[in-house]
This record gives C-alpha cells, sequence and structure tokens, in this order.
C-alpha cells in the first residue's frame, strides 16, 4: 500500500499544475471563438502547450480534443513539446544564407546538440531556422528571444551561447 | 417549392434542397465523394461541379448550392467533362492505387470515377505518402495513404455520433485526418466511419480479405441486439455472415449502427454453437437425438402437471413468443414471463395505470426535431446507441436542449450546453418528482382532463425543487429549468431505458414519467414522445404478445423463488441466461437446481450447464420472422445462412412442441403472423404485406394515451455509505450474447469495477489492478477502469459478464453498498 501512494505521489508530482491553464479558460471562457486567445494564453504560462491542458481545455470549452489538436497543428505558433528557455532564431533568408547562415546554424548544433525545432535536455535553449526576420543590412542574423544579434561569426556565437549559459 | 430546370428537365424541389439533391430526385446523376446524405453539405471534393446559367464564368459545386427560383443547370458538358477529370487527377497524385489488395476494391468511389472518366494517365507528379497503418485497434483500420480528404469520417463522427475521435490535421499537403495526438483509435468503434469512407482509407479489420464486395449476398434483417431495431445487412459468403453491410434506405436508424450491430455478428457464424440436443444422464450432459431430447422434454413437463414455469428471453421473434404463449396454455400454466427482476413493469404497469397503454408513445427518427429532451438515466446511450445519435442530432444540429438525470456522467452529459442533474445514486424518482412539483407550482402543468391532480400536488408537497435538491446534491435552479424548458417546448421527449440491471423502481419510474408527460402534455402530442425503451430486440413484442404471468400466474422472479423452494417442479428457460444476468445468483442456482429444467438456447450457457435437456436454438439471422422495436415498429427479420449441425429456430422447436401436445400449429412465421395479428392488440389488421422497407408502427406514429391518470409515486432513499456501486450496460455489450461475439470482446473482454481518479488515487488503485469488493455478506473482485465520470464514492460495474458473478451481490436494489478490501 505504502509504494503505491508513493508512486500514486510520484505520479502527481510529475502531473503538471493546472491552474494557470484554469486561469486562462476562466477569463476567456464566455466569449464566443475563444478556443484561439485560451490556446495562446495556455502556450504563455507554460511555454508550451501541455497534453493535459489540452484536455482539460476539450472538457470545459466543450470541442473534441481532436479538434484542439487539429489547431494546434495547423498554426506554426503553437508547440507541443516543452521548448527552451532562450529561442534562438537563426535567419536563414536569402541575404543570411548568402553570407553563412549555415555556418551560424551549424556552430549551434555543434555547441548545443540542437537543429531545427530541436531542445536542449536542460530546457535552456530551442534553436529554429526561420525565413526572413527583416534585418538583411545586418546579416547574418540570429535573435534570441527579444534580443538581436547581427553580422554574427561562428566566435561571436559562441560569445552569446555562453553569455546566455552564464545566465541559465 | 422551387421551380429549376436541370439539363433541360423540369424539377419542382423544397427550397432547402441543393442542386445536387434537386437533380437526384429527378433521377439526374451527379458524381460525389464528400456528400452523405445525412451529413451537413461540405463541398471539399469538387468532383459534383455543374454549370448554372445565371452563374456563368465559373463551375458552382452542387451539393452546397442550394436551388433558386429559374435556375438553369447543366450537369455535363466538355468543360465539366475536363474540370472533373482535373480534379481526379489531383485526387491520385498521392493516392497509392494498391488497388489489387485493397478490399473497398469494387465499390471504391474513387476507382469508379477514375474508370468513369478515364483517368489513364496524371498530368501531375507529387509525392505518395508512406504513412504508418492505424493497426492498434481490433476493429477498424485506418490506411491514410489512401485517403481522399472529403472529411466525411470526421463529420459523421461529431454531427451523428457526437463523439469527435477525428480532425484534419497539419495543413497544405501534409493535410491528414487524424485523432487528437495523432494516436490509435480509442472510442465508442461504431464504425460510423468506416460505412461513410468512400475509399479504402477506413475499413473493417475483422472483414480484411474475406471477399470481394461482388461476391457478398446481401440479406436486409434486423439486429438481434437492443431494442433499437436497426436494419442490419447481413453479407454473406460460404454460409456465414462475413460483414455487416450499409444501409441507409431501409429501417429506422439512416445506416447508423453501434458496435455491437456493426461488429457483433461473429457469434451466429461460431462454432461454440450447440448443435445437437443434450439430456442429462448420469450427471452428465450428453447428445441425443431430437425425438430424445423431446420425449424426455414431454416426460418432464407431465410429470410437473400445471408446476411448469416458462421464462423468455426477448430476443425471440414474435412468431416465436407466439407459439411460446400457445405452449404454454398448452401445458396449462400462466407462469409465463420474460425478463428477471420484471424490470418492464414500468410499461406494463406504470404506463397502463396513468396513459393506458404499454409501449412507447413516438416514433424515434422525430425526436431529431425536439427542442427539449428529457433522459432518465445517463445509461440510455449505452443501451440505445443509435437512438441516442438521434437525440445527438437533436442537440448538436438542431439547438434542442437536453438534460440528463444522471447518477454517473456519460455520453449524454458531454453534449454541448447538456444539463446534467447529477444526483447521488437511486434517487431519479426524486428529481422526476421535484420536475412536476416544478411544473405544478409555477403554474406551467397541463391539467385540463387530467385525474388525480389533487392526490398528486399533495404527495408532491414534500418534493419541491428545493427540498429535493438538498437531498439530491442538485441545483434547485437547474430543476426548475428543466420543469420550464419542458413546458415551453413545442416538441419534447422523455427517454427511458429498461433492462435486466435496472429492475429497481422499474415500475414507479414508468410512473413518474408518465406523469411528468401528462403534466407537460407530451404523452400523445404530435412530435412529442415518451419512450420506455426496452433492452432487448424484441422487448416490446414481447409485452405486446402478452409474455407475461397470467392472473393466477407467476411472474420471472416468484417462479425462482418458489422453484427454489420445491414448490414449482420444472423450468423451461428460452433464450434465457438467468444465472449470469438475473438478480439474485444463488436464488437462481438454486431454483435451476430444485426443478427439471430444459434450457433452449444457442450456446451451452452458464444456465444450460445445470440443465436436464438443452434445445439447440439459431441465431437471428439464421430465422425469419418479425421483431417489434421500441417505439412499436415490427419489422421483418429475415435468414441470411443456414443453421449447422441440428440446430433449430425456437419456432420449429415449438412447433414440434406443440404438435407433441396435441396442438394444432401454424405452418409456418407468416402463418404465424397472420393469427398473432388477429389475437394481438395493435396488431389488428396488420398482415406482412404492410410491413415494408420502413417496418410498420402499430397505433400509428403517435399512440395516444387512452387514459389520463397522475399517480403519486414516493422517492427513492439514498443509501448511507461511503461506497457504493451501481450496476447497468456497457456500452459494448448488449445482455449475455454479445459477449460470445468477437467484436465486442475485442474491445471490453472481461468485467471490470469502474472507480474515479480520486477514489483510485485515495485507494492507491491503478488501471487493471484487482479490486475486492465486500457487499451484502458477499465479495466482488475485477479489474479497476479508472475514469473520470464518476462521482467519488461511486463504482460502476457492468451487468454481462459471468465471471464477475455481480448478481451474488446485485438483487435488484437500486444501489449496492459495498466496502472495498484492501
Amino acid at each position: 500500500m505504502t509504494e503505491t501512494a508513493e508512486q500514486v505521489a510520484e505520479n502527481t508530482v510529475e502531473e503538471i499544475d493546472l491552474g494557470p491553464a484554469n486561469k486562462v479558460i476562466d477569463k476567456y471562457i464566455d466569449m464566443s471563438g475563444n478556443l484561439m486567445p485560451v490556446l495562446q494564453g495556455i502556450q504563455e504560462e507554460y511555454g508550451y502547450i501541455p497534453e493535459e491542458t489540452v484536455h482539460l481545455t476539450a472538457e470545459r470549452l466543450n470541442v473534441y480534443p481532436s479538434q484542439i489538436y487539429g489547431v494546434l497543428t495547423f498554426y506554426a505558433q503553437f508547440h507541443l513539446e516543452p521548448r527552451g528557455k532562450y529561442i534562438i532564431r537563426v535567419c536563414m533568408g536569402t541575404a543570411c544564407h548568402v553570407k553563412g547562415a549555415g555556418r551560424i546554424g551549424d556552430t549551434i548544433k555543434e555547441r548545443l546538440g540542437i537543429g531545427h525545432a530541436e531542445t536542449t535536455e536542460d530546457l535552456l535553449f530551442t534553436a529554429e531556422y526561420v525565413a526572413c526576420i527583416g534585418a538583411c543590412g545586418m546579416a547574418p542574423v540570429i535573435m534570441v528571444n527579444d534580443a538581436t544579434y547581427g553580422s554574427i561569426t561562428v566566435q561571436k556565437t559562441d560569445e552569446v551561447i555562453k553569455k546566455y549559459k552564464a545566465m541559465g | 417549392m422551387v421551380n429549376l430546370t436541370i439539363d433541360g428537365k423540369q424539377v419542382t424541389v423544397s427550397k432547402t434542397a441543393t442542386i445536387y439533391e434537386a437533380a437526384k430526385e429527378a433521377g439526374i446523376y451527379i458524381p460525389v465523394l464528400c456528400y452523405a446524405k445525412k451529413l451537413l453539405p461540405y463541398g471539399a471534393c469538387r468532383v459534383c461541379l455543374v454549370e448554372v446559367e445565371q452563374m456563368k464564368g465559373r463551375l458552382i459545386p452542387s451539393c452546397t448550392t442550394p436551388v433558386t427560383e429559374g435556375m438553369v443547370v447543366t450537369t455535363m458538358s466538355d468543360e465539366i467533362r475536363k474540370v472533373r477529370k482535373t480534379v481526379m487527377e489531383f485526387l491520385l497524385v498521392n493516392h497509392v492505387l494498391d488497388c489489387p489488395v485493397c478490399d473497398k476494391g469494387g465499390e471504391c468511389d474513387l476507382q469508379d470515377l477514375s474508370y468513369e472518366y478515364e483517368v489513364v494517365s496524371n498530368r501531375f507528379e507529387g509525392e505518395k505518402f508512406d504513412l504508418p497503418k492505424d493497426e492498434i485497434n481490433p476493429l477498424i483500420e485506418r490506411n491514410m495513404n489512401r485517403c481522399v480528404l472529403c472529411g466525411k469520417c470526421v463529420r459523421v463522427c461529431d454531427e451523428v455520433v457526437g463523439y469527435g475521435s477525428y480532425s484534419f490535421i497539419n495543413r497544405g499537403f501534409e493535410t491528414k485526418i487524424a485523432t487528437a495526438f495523432d494516436r490509435g483509435l480509442n472510442c465508442e468503434f461504431c464504425g460510423q466511419c468506416v460505412s461513410m469512407c468512400p475509399v479504402g482509407a477506413i475499413l473493417p479489420r475483422p472483414f480484411k480479405f474475406k471477399a470481394r464486395p461482388w461476391q457478398l449476398k446481401e440479406i436486409d434483417s434486423v439486429c438481434g441486439y437492443c431494442g433499437n431495431g436497426c436494419t442490419i445487412t447481413l453479407g454473406t459468403k460460404d454460409n456465414e455472415v462475413q460483414t455487416i453491410r450499409f444501409n441507409d434506405k431501409t429501417g429506422v436508424n439512416d445506416g447508423n449502427l453501434c458496435i455491437r450491430g456493426r461488429f457483433g455478428y461473429s457469434y451466429v457464424n461460431s462454432d461454440q454453437k450447440l448443435t445437437k440436443p443434450l439430456v442429462r444422464r448420469d450427471g452428465q450432459l450428453v447428445e441425443t437425438s431430437w425425438e430424445g431430447a423431446m420425449q424426455a422434454v414431454t416426460d418432464g413437463f407431465n410429470s410437473a402437471g400445471d408446476s411448469v414455469g416458462i421464462i423468455s428471453g426477448a430476443r425471440l421473434t414474435n412468431e416465436e413468443l407466439f407459439l411460446l404463449k400457445n405452449y404454454g396454455k398448452a401445458l396449462g400454466t400462466e407462469n409465463l414471463d420474460h425478463s428477471g427482476g420484471e424490470c418492464y413493469k414500468g410499461v406494463t404497469e406504470g404506463l397502463k395505470e396513468t396513459l393506458g397503454i404499454q409501449a412507447s408513445t413516438g416514433t424515434f427518427p422525430q425526436v431529431e426535431n425536439c427542442d427539449a429532451i428529457l433522459s432518465i438515466r445517463s445509461d440510455f446511450y449505452e443501451t440505445h446507441p443509435v437512438f441516442g445519435m438521434v437525440v445527438n442530432q437533436s442537440v448538436r444540429r438542431n439547438e434542442g436542449k437536453l438534460t440528463v438525470i444522471a447518477d454517473k456522467l456519460g455520453k449524454f452529459t458531454k453534449l454541448p450546453n447538456a444539463r446534467t442533474l447529477l444526483h447521488k445514486p437511486g434517487l431519479e424518482l426524486n428529481l422526476l418528482n421535484a420536475i412536476s412539483a416544478v411544473l405544478i407550482e409555477e403554474g406551467l402543468a397541463k391539467t385540463e382532463g387530467v385525474e388525480g391532480l389533487d392526490a398528486l400536488k399533495d404527495a408532491l408537497k414534500d418534493y419541491s425543487a428545493d427540498a429535493v435538491a438538498a437531498a439530491t446534491g442538485v441545483d434547485a435552479e437547474a430543476i426548475k429549468q428543466t420543469a420550464r424548458e419542458l413546458a415551453a417546448a413545442e416538441n419534447a421527449a422523455i427517454l427511458l431505458a429498461y433492462g435486466l440491471p435496472y429492475t429497481a423502481y422499474s415500475k414507479e419510474l414508468g410512473i413518474a414519467a408518465a406523469n411528468l408527460s401528462l403534466l407537460t402534455g407530451i404523452a400523445g402530442r404530435q412530435g412529442s414522445g415518451l419512450y420506455l425503451c426496452g433492452e432487448k430486440a424484441n422487448s416490446q413484442g414481447a409485452i405486446d404478445l402478452g409474455i407475461l404471468p397470467g392472473a393466477n400466474g407467476l411472474g420471472a422472479q416468484q417462479m425462482l423463488t418458489d422453484a427454489a423452494g420445491g414448490k414449482l417442479k420444472a423450468l423451461y428457460m428460452v433464450g434465457e441466461d438467468p444465472v449470469v444476468s438475473y438478480p439474485d445468483r444463488s436464488l437462481v442456482e438454486q431454483a435451476l437446481e430444485n426443478t427439471f429444467l430444459v434450457v433452449q438456447d444457442m450456446f451451452l450457457t452458464e444456465t444450460a450447464k445445470k440443465a436436464d435437456v438443452v434445445l439447440p436454438a439459431v441465431s437471428f439471422a439464421e430465422k425469419n420472422g418479425t421483431f417489434t422495436n421500441a417505439e412499436r415498429r415490427i419489422q421483418k427479420v429475415r435468414k441470411g445462412i443456414q443453421s449447422k449441425g441440428e440446430a433449430k429456430t425456437d419456432f420449429a422447436i415449438l412447433q414440434q412442441l406443440l404438435k407433441a401436445a396435441g396442438k394444432d400449429v401454424p405452418v409456418d412465421e407468416a402463418a404465424a403472423f397472420a393469427a398473432l395479428a388477429a389475437a394481438t392488440p395493435g396488431y389488428e389488421g396488420v398482415s406482412l404485406e404492410m410491413v415494408g422497407p420502413q417496418g410498420y408502427v402499430w397505433g400509428g406514429d403517435i399512440l395516444k394515451p387512452e387514459t389520463a391518470n397522475l399517480i403519486p409515486v414516493a422517492g427513492g432513499k439514498a443509501v448511507d455509505s461511503k461506497y457504493q456501486l451501481l450496476t447497468g450496460s456497457a456500452l459494448y455489450h448488449s445482455g449475455t450474447v454479445s459477449t460470445k461475439a468477437k467484436g465486442p470482446s475485442a474491445v471490453v473482454a472481461e468485467a471490470y469495477i469502474e472507480v474515479c481518479r480520486e477514489d483510485a488515487a485515495e485507494l492507491g488503485l491503478e488501471e487493471g489492478d484487482l479490486l475486492k469488493l465486500k457487499a451484502e455478506g458477499g465479495e466482488l473482485k475485477a479489474k479497476v477502469k479508472v475514469d473520470r465520470r464518476l462521482p467519488k464514492g461511486v463504482f460502476f460495474a457492468p451487468y454481462h459478464f459471468s465471471d464477475m458473478e455481480l448478481n451474488r451481490v446485485y438483487s435488484g436494489q437500486p444501489v449496492i453498498a459495498v466496502e472495498p478490501v484492501k
């Protein structure tokens, strides 16, 4: 019995806290067409859309889980896996491509072990290869969350990674 | 009505029709892939394009475009042909074209249209997908490489089934149909998606590589499971039922079926079925000849004199029940009954005393247009799934307001805006009383011509919404709203299912529901109805035919009690397995032990194992006759296969027994129907010719009540126990027969006890753990199923399975107090 109780306790720890998701749903529950804002709000809270929140949303908004999954896979903005604290966007637009964006992507892969849409195990970094981010004058360019790093080189990339690693 | 011209032909159709429907009505062919009669227009496939003179310059999808006055439509031209062919080329770009091994071959819309439009080459090239097949579940195989994205499966699962398994996921070329998180299918397995798929993307797995469609012989019959009476078209080959074919033209179900109907057929082919009569010699059941068996039966019954009891199942045809009744007369006994616990008393006594009738007042299809529906017990969907789908459509499409009086959540309670009156177990009556009380108190009740109002008023004093709310745990306002909605609705329906696991308060529930139907004016009103639906295929027929105790006869429960006490000498069980399915197993066993027992069944059931003589009978697929479903629809059961071995229809066996008793017998089923129609109230003047493809509803679409008596009924009492066990039907099974069928058993193979998450955590239980319960001096055990639909402290166990011996502790009580054993 004690063993099972422990197991149950363990499972509960592993389960995510649905409090924030419930709060988001509370906020929009009476609005028509509320699925998108609810999902966006949940992603804001958790950094991604955990599966449990899909089932919770389905139950509370009376939508099928399959429909929610359809919406989540239709829009690129939604993520079903946990993402890093820092999202490194590597611009792969024409200008950046010509000026060696591929090397920058390779460096990140080498240093952090993550390619496009992948996340480090410590959940610190997620890499994303994106099309033009509109800063061709500074090509090649990367963004880490909202900060932009232009005219970037392999060496500069190392520095940026080091900086964010230090920030933890 | 709207007038238009299609291909030079003048057509007049309803103004809600689309061009496609107008053409179809006029007998003009337009190809379609994504259209289905029972689904809302969608316009996904673009093969139904036509020209409309008033909308020149582009082609118009005929399946989504409504007709307008004076429209001039052309359904075929060089351009249309060219465009349709191009559409086919697009569809074939990423199609796998594995037609030689595809089970849809021969009846595939994509194959037929490619042939029709001579798509011999393709100007476009694209990637073929290599998506994995869904091979996890045993019943429905999904191969998305063959999918044409018509969305019929998505729509039928949403609009009709209300389950919502599927959705379109991803986008652009990557779009595909998938379940949530793209996993294997885990649903009701009703197979509506299978029946809708125009290609080989969704197929019935049990039918794989069994036959090409043109090799199958199709026979329209009626499903042998529940009282819904769905038409099922048997696809037979090699004297076996190979599959159930889609048929939306015949019967009451619009081509919809549940898992039992669509996948529960395999027992008819089973080699476990009895093929020879058996008699007990030296304590053993041994094979014998029919002559020997008949002699043993006759001798046994003769020596019992008139101390014989007959208990029948409710899956015999009307003709067989008629002979059985006559055989009872021949034996000189009035001890005749069906269904243990007399669960049908809501109809035979409840409705009889209030409305003066013994049947539902309306038909199923009209419920789709009801604005207010009250379902008593959430299990209604489980017992009558396809009628449940009509309710789904009313709620989902027509915004019908559904209220569920429920002791646990279920399919119905999840429907959009469904109001759930979730009460403590055993208190359904209290809620029905409270709704009646609100109607009277707020002056909403229709009391003209109604008898007994004062007495009812008086009796309902203790059942004010607030008092009942406090006792049941339901919100008082919700009770009041329900009453107001039912009173205000133009068309309303009240649903109540009855069956072996629902014997508690059966009569009282019938009365309370009838009271409500009188106060709301539902009973007998056009478009509205009170539905008391029997659990078995011919439950209504059994009541109509009077398979009930005579004036001096004993009911099933009393027969068993008397037999157990040695007061009844012989029992004749026809198509019933009381050891497993009746309340109070110990009493049943003792009764069977102490009597000369004849069992007539398809299988060597637990009951048959205790018999002195076993007569091998056959399934519905091997016989002709009629069933009367829960809305009084008489429908034809047709023989699809020859029975194996020496097993006989119950009709033939009863013919023989009657002859042995020196009685005249009808020569065949048709003659028996003529005789029973003449002798059965409501059936007078009905002939088999009148029983057409849609059957024949005796008493008409609306059966008018003959009396209007309000009768007070006392409420139930809550059980004071921390843990309580409910029993009932599981969606995947019906009675005990479905446990012998591979389809339902592949999904739910054994007994289980359902437990809510909180209780599971508290008791340290996980899915699949063995849970032992102490109850009524006995003990129960089964695997745990953790679910979210039960309130805390309430367990649920289905009654279908023999191993669990649920009826050792279930003796007809509304709730069983239990104690989990550590």
